[in-house]
């Protein structure tokens, strides 16, 4: 099984434990991932607000180079998972688009044309999907850990452009979770935002709703909160204090990467993931 | 199959859930449930429906947490999703709730009119000519259009739910569009002027709204096109355009986003410098290096061409 993996900046850059655990763990599951050269940074999801048609072709391009690859396009991001199937959803369904998009990539001298041959998954539904290939390589399981799954947005919505599961109610994680043999925990901020995006347009709210997850994660006994985002756990991590302060809570809940619970389920240590480069909670982790 | 629905009542101040039991019949909507309960086990229910086709919005309410349009949805496509017979029905969030499952509309018309919700028709419109426009130009409003005004979006909208008042609901956006995209309009500037100054930039961008929309409206996406609408007008004179920007920028300076300026270029120094004690934070763990040079890309020549001719192409179109 191989993929071209488009890392993102964030892995590149504050989340980089992020990179070098994923790069473990899919070496243990035998994902092999090579990354996209050259590729640029997706827009982050707020390019488009900017100039819509040029984001929409600075994803193409790097579509294409997956395509040229040969590979399907493995991301670790929610949001970069939802810009580039945003981008590819539209250009798979107007041809006159498709053919305005390859034009401007021509003309500006890029090599590939998009065709629209890749698909673009994201890590946690590869494992959804293909749940044996954690089979009898689960040497820790996390028993009595009871871990929140905080799936963040941009890997539900909108459900026709994500389409994995139901996203009004998902289960997939949970699931997973469970496969690593610890215990999913319901928590009333696991369907909420944690407002990464408008951290700064709307810096009080934002701090609210980080300080409201966190602390009703620790209210329903949550060990940790995992997450497939790296975007949701910078913000959940770096501002725990300050959200813990904007709602006037006690909790201090470490917050894991996806692949770090995994990659503690196959038998790795804190040090293997990366875990002293989190912000929040280091002590209180009782894992790996 | 029996199927309890748990109803969220609230009847003159005072409130509390009420559970009734219907027999599941293949098709029958939330909506059909509520009139069999009202019809037969109990007058003082109350909701609102007027079309039962999905056509005037009065009858969205909330099932197990999401918005949904209760004469569209099917008990049985919900007790699928849920896995269970027990559903939960509560009036729509955000709003304020007169009684039972019915919300009080009268704020949210309050707040639709921020924007200026009317046509400012052009001067060369006339009595005797009249106010036409050409199919092409319709089509670029056509979908916003089709609101129904059932409230759906803004019931799980998170920046709603922290707080209402420094921003309006996806359905206003929704309108706002509509009308800065209507070439008979003639100040396009005064609605998205009020959109500024009523929010735009604040919204989380986590598609609860587009997710909900009943019609495919995609408010979240109605929001990206007044965004990109005050980059043209120049009206981006605030922290999260300049946010924006900054990303933009990047891209087609480096390639990837520079973390360590993204701050300062969105807030500028002054206020970039207040947030220290976050970048100290971050240092101290490994997470930001200052003196760390940020990578160029090494087809960053291609990407600018990129960038260039697409905006050129863009504006081409306009
Ligand atoms: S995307 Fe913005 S408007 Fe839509 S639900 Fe989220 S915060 Fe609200
Ligand atoms: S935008 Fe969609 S969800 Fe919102 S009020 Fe209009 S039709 Fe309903
Ligand atoms: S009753 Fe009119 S939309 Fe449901």
């Amino acid at each position: 099984m191989k993929y071209a993996l488009f890392p993102g900046c964030v892995l590149e850059g504050a989340a980089a434990e992020a990179y070098t655990s994923l790069n473990k763990v899919c070496d243990k599951l035998g994902i092999e991932i090579e990354e996209i050269p050259n590729w640029t940074c997706c827009g982050a999801s707020h390019a488009q607000g900017v100039n819509d048609f040029a984001a929409l072709v600075i994803n193409a391009r790097n579509i294409s180079i997956a395509e040229n690859m040969g590979l399907d396009i493995m991301t670790v991001c929610n949001t970069c998972t939802l810009q580039l199937r945003t981008a590819k959803a539209r250009l798979d369904k107007d041809a006159k688009l498709k053919e305005k998009v390859n034009k401007v990539l021509k003309e500006s001298g890029h090599p590939y044309e998009y065709k629209g041959t890749s698909k673009v998954t994201h890590f946690l539904w590869i494992l959804d999907e293909h749940p044996e290939l954690l089979d009898g390589k689960v040497v820790n399981p996390l028993h009595g850990v009871k871990i929140a799954a905080y799936y963040g947005c941009h890997i539900l919505r909108p459900q026709e452009i994500m389409n994995h599961g139901d996203g009004k109610h998902p289960e997939y994680m949970e699931r997973l979770i469970r496969k690593l043999g610890a215990e999913p925990v319901w928590f009333d901020g696991s369907r909420k935002c944690c407002g990464f995006h408008a951290q700064l347009a709307a810096e009080h709210d934002v701090l609210t709703v980080t300080g409201q997850i966190v602390d009703s994660a620790g209210r329903a006994g949550a060990m940790a909160i995992a997450t497939p985002c790296p975007l949701c756990q910078m913000q959940l991590d770096m501002y725990e204090p300050e959200g813990r302060e904007a709602v006037h809570s006690q909790a201090e809940v470490p917050i894991l990467h996806l692949q770090q619970l995994v990659g503690f389920a196959l038998g790795m240590s804190k040090e293997d993931m990366g875990f002293d480069r989190h912000v929040s909670a280091q002590a209180k982790l009782k894992i790996g | 199959m029996d199927v309890k629905l748990r109803i969220h009542r609230f009847v003159e101040g005072r409130k509390w859930e009420q559970d009734y039991t219907v027999t599941l019949k293949t098709g029958m909507t939330v909506l059909e449930a509520l009139i069999e309960i009202k019809e037969k086990q109990d007058p003082t229910l109350s909701f609102t429906c007027s079309c039962r086709s999905s056509i005037c919005g009065a009858c969205a309410v909330r099932v197990n947490g999401n918005a949904e349009l209760a004469c569209e949805m099917l008990v049985e496509n919900l007790v699928k999703r849920y896995d269970t017979n027990e559903l939960i029905i509560e009036p729509l969030g955000n709003f304020k709730v007169i009684r039972d499952l019915v919300v009080d509309w009268d704020p949210k018309y309050a707040r639709i009119k921020k924007i200026k919700p009317v046509v400012q028709p052009k001067p060369e419109f006339s009595k005797e000519t009249g106010c036409k426009q050409s199919p092409e130009d319709f089509n670029k409003y056509k979908k916003y259009a089709g609101c129904i005004l059932c409230g759906s979006c803004v019931s799980e909208c998170n920046k709603n739910s922290l707080n209402q008042s420094d921003f309006l609901d996806p359905f206003v956006f929704v309108k706002a569009e509509k009308l800065v995209a209507d070439s008979r309009d003639k100040s396009p500037e005064e609605h998205l002027k009020a959109v500024v100054d009523a929010g735009l930039w604040r919204c989380f961008n986590c598609q609860e709204c587009t997710a909900k929309c009943p019609k495919g409206l995609d408010p979240a996406g109605a929001i990206e096109k007044l965004k990109e609408a005050t980059f043209a007008k120049k009206l981006d004179d605030n922290v999260g355009a300049r946010h924006a920007k900054a990303i933009y920028d990047d891209i087609s300076e480096s390639g990837t986003l520079d973390e360590s300026k993204l701050n300062i270029k969105s807030e500028g120094f002054l206020m970039a410098g207040l947030r220290a004690p976050m970048a100290l934070r971050l240092m101290r763990v490994g997470k930001m290096n200052p003196l760390d040079k940020h990578k160029v890309n090494p087809e960053i020549e291609t990407i600018r061409k990129i960038v260039k001719n697409a905006e050129a192409a863009a504006k081409e179109a306009e």
